[in-house]
Protein backbone atom coordinates (compact mmCIF):
# COMPACT_ATOMS: atom_id res chain seq x y z
CA UNK A 1 0.00 0.00 0.00
CA UNK A 2 1.21 3.49 -1.14
CA UNK A 3 1.47 5.65 2.44
CA UNK A 4 2.74 8.60 0.84
CA UNK A 5 1.21 8.08 -3.01
CA UNK A 6 3.03 10.22 -5.31
CA UNK A 7 2.14 11.06 -9.13
CA UNK A 8 3.79 9.14 -11.23
CA UNK A 9 6.44 12.06 -12.74
CA UNK A 10 6.95 10.55 -16.39
CA UNK A 11 3.27 11.28 -16.57
CA UNK A 12 2.11 14.60 -18.47
CA UNK A 13 -1.16 15.58 -17.42
CA UNK A 14 -4.28 18.29 -17.04
CA UNK A 15 -7.32 18.79 -14.97
CA UNK A 16 -10.00 19.12 -17.16
CA UNK A 17 -13.42 20.28 -15.98
CA UNK A 18 -12.81 18.68 -12.83
CA UNK A 19 -11.16 15.16 -13.80
CA UNK A 20 -7.70 14.62 -14.69
CA UNK A 21 -6.49 13.40 -17.91
CA UNK A 22 -3.23 12.20 -18.03
CA UNK A 23 -1.02 10.63 -20.86
CA UNK A 24 2.29 8.23 -20.62
CA UNK A 25 4.33 10.09 -22.97
CA UNK A 26 6.23 6.21 -23.26
CA UNK A 27 3.18 4.79 -25.15
CA UNK A 28 1.20 7.41 -25.76
CA UNK A 29 -1.50 5.89 -24.15
CA UNK A 30 -4.00 8.14 -22.41
CA UNK A 31 -6.04 7.42 -18.93
CA UNK A 32 -9.27 9.55 -18.04
CA UNK A 33 -10.29 9.81 -14.42
CA UNK A 34 -13.13 10.31 -12.48
CA UNK A 35 -13.69 12.96 -10.23
CA UNK A 36 -12.74 10.99 -7.89
CA UNK A 37 -9.99 9.11 -9.04
CA UNK A 38 -9.09 12.73 -9.89
CA UNK A 39 -9.37 13.77 -6.57
CA UNK A 40 -6.44 11.30 -5.10
CA UNK A 41 -4.34 12.24 -8.22
CA UNK A 42 -4.53 15.82 -7.65
CA UNK A 43 -3.58 15.24 -3.93
CA UNK A 44 -1.22 12.51 -4.86
CA UNK A 45 1.87 14.73 -4.22
CA UNK A 46 4.30 12.23 -2.21
CA UNK A 47 3.58 14.76 0.99
CA UNK A 48 0.28 13.64 1.90
CA UNK A 49 -0.77 10.28 3.32
CA UNK A 50 -3.71 7.97 2.49
CA UNK A 51 -4.98 9.38 5.99
CA UNK A 52 -4.42 12.94 4.81
CA UNK A 53 -6.52 11.97 1.72
CA UNK A 54 -9.38 10.36 3.04
CA UNK A 55 -9.76 13.27 5.42
CA UNK A 56 -10.32 15.10 2.11
CA UNK A 57 -12.78 12.82 0.38
CA UNK A 58 -14.68 12.35 3.70
CA UNK A 59 -15.11 16.11 4.01
CA UNK A 60 -15.78 16.64 0.70
CA UNK A 61 -18.57 13.48 -0.55
CA UNK A 62 -19.76 13.70 3.19
CA UNK A 63 -19.24 10.15 3.91
CA UNK A 64 -17.71 8.81 7.44
CA UNK A 65 -13.97 8.38 7.54
CA UNK A 66 -13.77 4.60 7.32
CA UNK A 67 -15.90 4.41 4.04
CA UNK A 68 -13.33 7.09 2.56
CA UNK A 69 -10.51 5.51 4.28
CA UNK A 70 -11.57 2.18 2.19
CA UNK A 71 -12.33 3.74 -0.89
CA UNK A 72 -9.36 5.98 -1.25
CA UNK A 73 -6.95 2.84 -0.32
CA UNK A 74 -8.76 0.87 -3.54
CA UNK A 75 -8.50 3.71 -5.96
CA UNK A 76 -4.79 4.02 -4.79
CA UNK A 77 -4.31 0.58 -5.16
CA UNK A 78 -5.76 0.74 -8.56
CA UNK A 79 -3.64 3.30 -9.69
CA UNK A 80 -0.59 1.86 -8.63
CA UNK A 81 -1.25 -0.98 -10.53
CA UNK A 82 -1.52 1.15 -13.70
CA UNK A 83 1.92 2.65 -12.71
CA UNK A 84 0.08 6.21 -12.60
CA UNK A 85 0.91 6.19 -8.62
CA UNK A 86 4.66 5.63 -6.56
CA UNK A 87 5.53 5.94 -3.71
CA UNK A 88 9.15 7.18 -2.83
CA UNK A 89 8.40 7.71 0.56
CA UNK A 90 7.73 3.73 1.43
CA UNK A 91 9.91 2.28 -0.88
CA UNK A 92 12.88 4.38 1.07
CA UNK A 93 11.70 3.27 4.43
CA UNK A 94 11.45 0.11 3.00
CA UNK A 95 14.98 0.15 1.74
CA UNK A 96 16.23 2.18 5.00
CA UNK B 1 10.75 32.15 -39.90
CA UNK B 2 11.38 29.69 -43.23
CA UNK B 3 12.14 26.29 -42.08
CA UNK B 4 15.84 25.90 -43.52
CA UNK B 5 16.58 22.22 -44.42
CA UNK B 6 19.95 20.79 -45.46
CA UNK B 7 19.83 18.19 -47.51
CA UNK B 8 23.17 17.08 -49.57
CA UNK B 9 21.95 14.46 -52.01
CA UNK B 10 21.26 16.15 -54.86
CA UNK B 11 18.83 13.53 -56.24
CA UNK B 12 16.59 13.62 -53.37
CA UNK B 13 16.87 17.57 -52.80
CA UNK B 14 15.33 17.98 -56.78
CA UNK B 15 12.78 15.83 -55.58
CA UNK B 16 12.10 17.85 -52.27
CA UNK B 17 12.57 20.94 -54.36
CA UNK B 18 9.45 19.46 -56.47
CA UNK B 19 7.46 17.90 -53.77
CA UNK B 20 7.62 21.28 -51.57
CA UNK B 21 7.58 23.51 -54.65
CA UNK B 22 4.73 25.57 -53.04
CA UNK B 23 6.35 25.97 -49.80
CA UNK B 24 9.71 26.63 -51.15
CA UNK B 25 8.60 30.28 -52.27
CA UNK B 26 8.50 32.48 -49.18
CA UNK B 27 4.58 32.74 -48.98
CA UNK B 28 3.69 35.46 -47.17
CA UNK B 29 3.12 34.46 -43.47
CA UNK B 30 2.51 31.09 -45.08
CA UNK B 31 5.11 27.80 -43.88
CA UNK B 32 8.38 28.77 -45.92
CA UNK B 33 10.41 26.20 -47.03
CA UNK B 34 14.01 26.53 -47.66
CA UNK B 35 15.92 23.38 -49.61
CA UNK B 36 20.05 23.75 -49.07
CA UNK B 37 22.80 21.72 -50.36
CA UNK B 38 26.17 21.62 -48.80
CA UNK B 39 27.43 24.31 -51.25
CA UNK B 40 24.57 26.42 -49.92
CA UNK B 41 25.29 25.72 -46.39
CA UNK B 42 26.70 28.33 -43.81
CA UNK B 43 26.69 25.91 -40.92
CA UNK B 44 29.59 24.74 -39.16
CA UNK B 45 30.75 20.89 -40.45
CA UNK B 46 29.44 18.99 -38.04
CA UNK B 47 26.36 19.40 -36.08
CA UNK B 48 27.37 17.80 -32.86
CA UNK B 49 25.44 19.37 -30.18
CA UNK B 50 21.90 19.56 -31.82
CA UNK B 51 18.88 20.45 -30.45
CA UNK B 52 17.11 17.28 -31.62
CA UNK B 53 18.01 14.52 -33.25
CA UNK B 54 16.39 11.15 -34.95
CA UNK B 55 18.93 8.56 -35.98
CA UNK B 56 16.99 5.35 -37.93
CA UNK B 57 19.68 2.69 -39.28
CA UNK B 58 21.57 4.74 -41.69
CA UNK B 59 19.54 7.49 -41.67
CA UNK B 60 19.55 10.98 -39.32
CA UNK B 61 18.05 14.26 -38.76
CA UNK B 62 19.06 17.27 -36.74
CA UNK B 63 18.15 19.91 -35.70
CA UNK B 64 19.12 23.16 -34.37
CA UNK B 65 18.99 26.92 -34.92
CA UNK B 66 20.73 26.44 -38.15
CA UNK B 67 17.64 24.35 -39.20
CA UNK B 68 17.70 20.76 -39.76
CA UNK B 69 20.11 18.72 -41.62
CA UNK B 70 18.84 15.12 -43.09
CA UNK B 71 21.49 12.46 -44.57
CA UNK B 72 21.16 9.42 -45.56
CA UNK B 73 17.61 9.96 -46.72
CA UNK B 74 17.01 8.10 -49.77
CA UNK B 75 13.30 8.61 -50.68
CA UNK B 76 11.41 11.54 -50.95
CA UNK B 77 8.54 9.65 -49.17
CA UNK B 78 11.15 8.75 -45.82
CA UNK B 79 11.81 12.16 -46.30
CA UNK B 80 8.05 13.56 -45.89
CA UNK B 81 7.92 11.45 -42.58
CA UNK B 82 11.29 13.16 -40.84
CA UNK B 83 9.65 16.48 -42.02
CA UNK B 84 6.53 15.61 -39.86
CA UNK B 85 8.22 14.32 -37.21
CA UNK B 86 10.63 17.97 -37.42
CA UNK B 87 7.57 20.06 -37.61
CA UNK B 88 6.60 18.48 -34.53
CA UNK B 89 9.33 19.33 -32.46
CA UNK B 90 9.85 23.16 -34.27
CA UNK B 91 6.06 24.02 -34.15
CA UNK B 92 5.46 23.21 -29.98
CA UNK B 93 7.02 26.56 -28.69
CA UNK B 94 5.51 28.61 -31.37
CA UNK B 95 1.75 27.09 -30.46
CA UNK B 96 1.11 25.05 -33.22
CA UNK B 97 0.67 21.33 -34.11
CA UNK B 98 0.21 18.38 -36.73
CA UNK B 99 -3.42 16.92 -37.04
CA UNK B 100 -4.86 14.38 -38.96
CA UNK B 101 -7.54 16.50 -40.45
CA UNK B 102 -8.89 17.75 -43.70
CA UNK B 103 -9.12 21.68 -44.17
CA UNK B 104 -11.05 23.55 -46.32
CA UNK B 105 -11.54 26.79 -47.34
CA UNK B 106 -14.84 28.48 -47.72
CA UNK B 107 -15.33 32.26 -47.52
CA UNK B 108 -11.67 33.00 -46.50
CA UNK B 109 -12.36 31.01 -43.22
CA UNK B 110 -10.51 26.95 -42.68
CA UNK B 111 -13.14 24.26 -41.58
CA UNK B 112 -11.22 21.09 -40.23
CA UNK B 113 -12.45 18.56 -40.21
CA UNK B 114 -10.52 15.54 -38.14
CA UNK B 115 -10.39 11.81 -37.25
CA UNK B 116 -9.05 8.89 -37.93
CA UNK B 117 -7.84 6.86 -40.54
CA UNK B 118 -11.26 5.81 -42.21
CA UNK B 119 -13.50 8.44 -40.91
CA UNK B 120 -14.18 10.89 -43.86
CA UNK B 121 -11.25 13.15 -44.62
CA UNK B 122 -10.91 12.57 -47.89
CA UNK B 123 -14.17 11.99 -48.44
CA UNK B 124 -15.11 15.67 -47.19
CA UNK B 125 -12.09 16.77 -49.61
CA UNK B 126 -13.87 15.43 -52.55
CA UNK B 127 -17.20 17.04 -51.72
CA UNK B 128 -16.03 20.17 -51.64
CA UNK B 129 -14.96 22.65 -54.70
CA UNK B 130 -11.49 22.23 -56.18
CA UNK B 131 -9.00 24.97 -54.75
CA UNK B 132 -10.81 24.79 -51.56
CA UNK B 133 -9.02 22.08 -49.73
CA UNK B 134 -5.71 22.85 -48.33
CA UNK B 135 -5.00 19.21 -47.40
CA UNK B 136 -7.03 16.20 -46.94
CA UNK B 137 -4.83 14.57 -44.17
CA UNK B 138 -2.57 16.80 -42.24
CA UNK B 139 -2.92 19.97 -41.45
CA UNK B 140 -0.90 22.40 -39.52
CA UNK B 141 -2.73 24.20 -36.53
CA UNK B 142 -1.16 27.29 -34.90
CA UNK B 143 -1.95 30.72 -33.14
CA UNK B 144 -1.05 33.59 -34.98
CA UNK B 145 -1.69 37.28 -35.23
CA UNK B 146 -4.05 36.88 -32.51
CA UNK B 147 -6.04 33.68 -33.73
CA UNK B 148 -5.76 29.86 -34.52
CA UNK B 149 -5.03 29.53 -38.05
CA UNK B 150 -4.90 26.69 -40.23
CA UNK B 151 -2.05 26.38 -42.74
CA UNK B 152 -1.48 24.83 -45.95
CA UNK B 153 0.89 21.64 -45.77
CA UNK B 154 2.67 19.20 -48.41
CA UNK B 155 1.07 16.46 -46.93
CA UNK B 156 -2.02 14.74 -48.22
CA UNK B 157 -3.31 11.04 -48.45
CA UNK B 158 -5.76 9.96 -51.41
CA UNK B 159 -5.38 13.63 -52.78
CA UNK B 160 -2.35 14.16 -54.21
CA UNK B 161 -1.34 17.82 -54.85
CA UNK B 162 1.52 20.31 -54.10
CA UNK B 163 -0.27 22.32 -51.48
CA UNK B 164 -1.19 25.68 -50.71
CA UNK B 165 0.73 27.44 -48.69
CA UNK B 166 -1.20 29.49 -47.25
CA UNK B 167 -3.02 30.38 -44.23
CA UNK B 168 -6.89 31.38 -43.21
CA UNK B 169 -8.23 31.72 -39.66
CA UNK B 170 -10.31 28.35 -37.99
CA UNK B 171 -13.80 29.04 -38.53
CA UNK B 172 -14.46 25.57 -36.78
CA UNK B 173 -13.04 21.76 -36.53
CA UNK B 174 -15.36 18.89 -36.36
CA UNK B 175 -14.39 15.13 -35.57
CA UNK B 176 -16.09 13.21 -38.45
CA UNK B 177 -19.05 10.69 -37.59
CA UNK B 178 -20.38 9.43 -40.99
CA UNK B 179 -23.85 8.54 -40.42
CA UNK B 180 -27.58 8.61 -42.38
CA UNK B 181 -28.02 12.54 -41.39
CA UNK B 182 -26.38 15.94 -41.20
CA UNK B 183 -26.26 17.16 -37.67
CA UNK B 184 -23.76 18.77 -35.07
CA UNK B 185 -23.23 17.48 -31.82
CA UNK B 186 -21.55 19.84 -29.05
CA UNK B 187 -18.47 18.57 -27.55
CA UNK B 188 -17.24 19.13 -23.71
CA UNK B 189 -13.95 20.19 -23.57
CA UNK B 190 -12.89 17.01 -22.50
CA UNK B 191 -14.59 15.08 -25.21
CA UNK B 192 -12.78 17.04 -27.76
CA UNK B 193 -9.33 16.96 -26.24
CA UNK B 194 -10.36 12.82 -26.26
CA UNK B 195 -10.96 13.35 -29.69
CA UNK B 196 -7.91 15.61 -30.44
CA UNK B 197 -5.31 13.24 -29.10
CA UNK B 198 -5.49 10.49 -31.25
CA UNK B 199 -5.44 12.61 -34.05
CA UNK B 200 -2.56 14.76 -32.82
CA UNK B 201 1.14 13.83 -34.91
CA UNK B 202 3.59 13.88 -32.00
CA UNK B 203 6.60 11.55 -31.05
CA UNK B 204 8.54 12.75 -28.43
CA UNK B 205 8.39 10.96 -25.09
CA UNK B 206 9.54 14.27 -23.00
CA UNK B 207 7.31 14.72 -20.09
CA UNK B 208 7.79 18.13 -20.39
CA UNK B 209 6.61 18.33 -24.38
CA UNK B 210 3.60 16.23 -23.65
CA UNK B 211 2.16 18.44 -20.75
CA UNK B 212 2.98 21.57 -23.26
CA UNK B 213 1.25 19.81 -26.03
CA UNK B 214 -1.85 19.15 -23.44
CA UNK B 215 -2.21 22.84 -22.51
CA UNK B 216 -1.51 23.80 -26.09
CA UNK B 217 -4.75 21.87 -27.03
CA UNK B 218 -6.75 22.65 -24.01
CA UNK B 219 -6.22 27.05 -25.20
CA UNK B 220 -6.94 25.25 -28.92
CA UNK B 221 -10.45 23.76 -27.60
CA UNK B 222 -11.22 26.88 -25.57
CA UNK B 223 -11.31 29.33 -28.24
CA UNK B 224 -11.80 27.71 -31.64
CA UNK B 225 -15.17 25.86 -31.79
CA UNK B 226 -15.53 22.21 -31.42
CA UNK B 227 -18.39 19.92 -32.95
CA UNK B 228 -18.82 16.53 -33.30
CA UNK B 229 -19.82 16.79 -37.31
CA UNK B 230 -22.53 13.55 -37.92
CA UNK B 231 -22.47 13.57 -42.26
CA UNK B 232 -23.55 11.83 -45.33
CA UNK B 233 -21.79 11.06 -48.35
CA UNK B 234 -22.70 14.08 -49.92
CA UNK B 235 -21.90 17.87 -49.42
CA UNK B 236 -25.28 18.32 -47.36
CA UNK B 237 -23.03 19.00 -44.11
CA UNK B 238 -22.10 22.34 -45.29
CA UNK B 239 -25.37 23.49 -44.59
CA UNK B 240 -25.43 22.23 -40.92
CA UNK B 241 -22.18 23.56 -40.28
CA UNK B 242 -22.41 26.85 -42.07
CA UNK B 243 -25.53 27.57 -40.76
Amino acid sequence: MNLFPERNPKLAWREIDGEAVIISPEDSHVHELNETASLIWTSADGRHSVDDIADVMAAKYDVPLPVAKADACELIEMLSAKGLLVSPKAEAQAGA
Amino acid sequence: MPLSLLIPGTDLREKALSRYREFTAHGEGGLPVVLRSDAQSVRRPECKDPNFSYVLDDTSMLLDSFGAEFHGVRHEYALDSLLRILLTMVLLPQRGFLLHAATVVRDGRAYVFTGRSGAGKSTVASLSPAGTVMTDEISLLRFTDGCWQAYGTPFWGEFRAAGQNEHYPIAGIYTLVQSAEDRVESLTTKEMIRALLPCVLFFTSKVEANEDLLRLLLGFVGQVPCERLHFRRDDGFWKVIAA
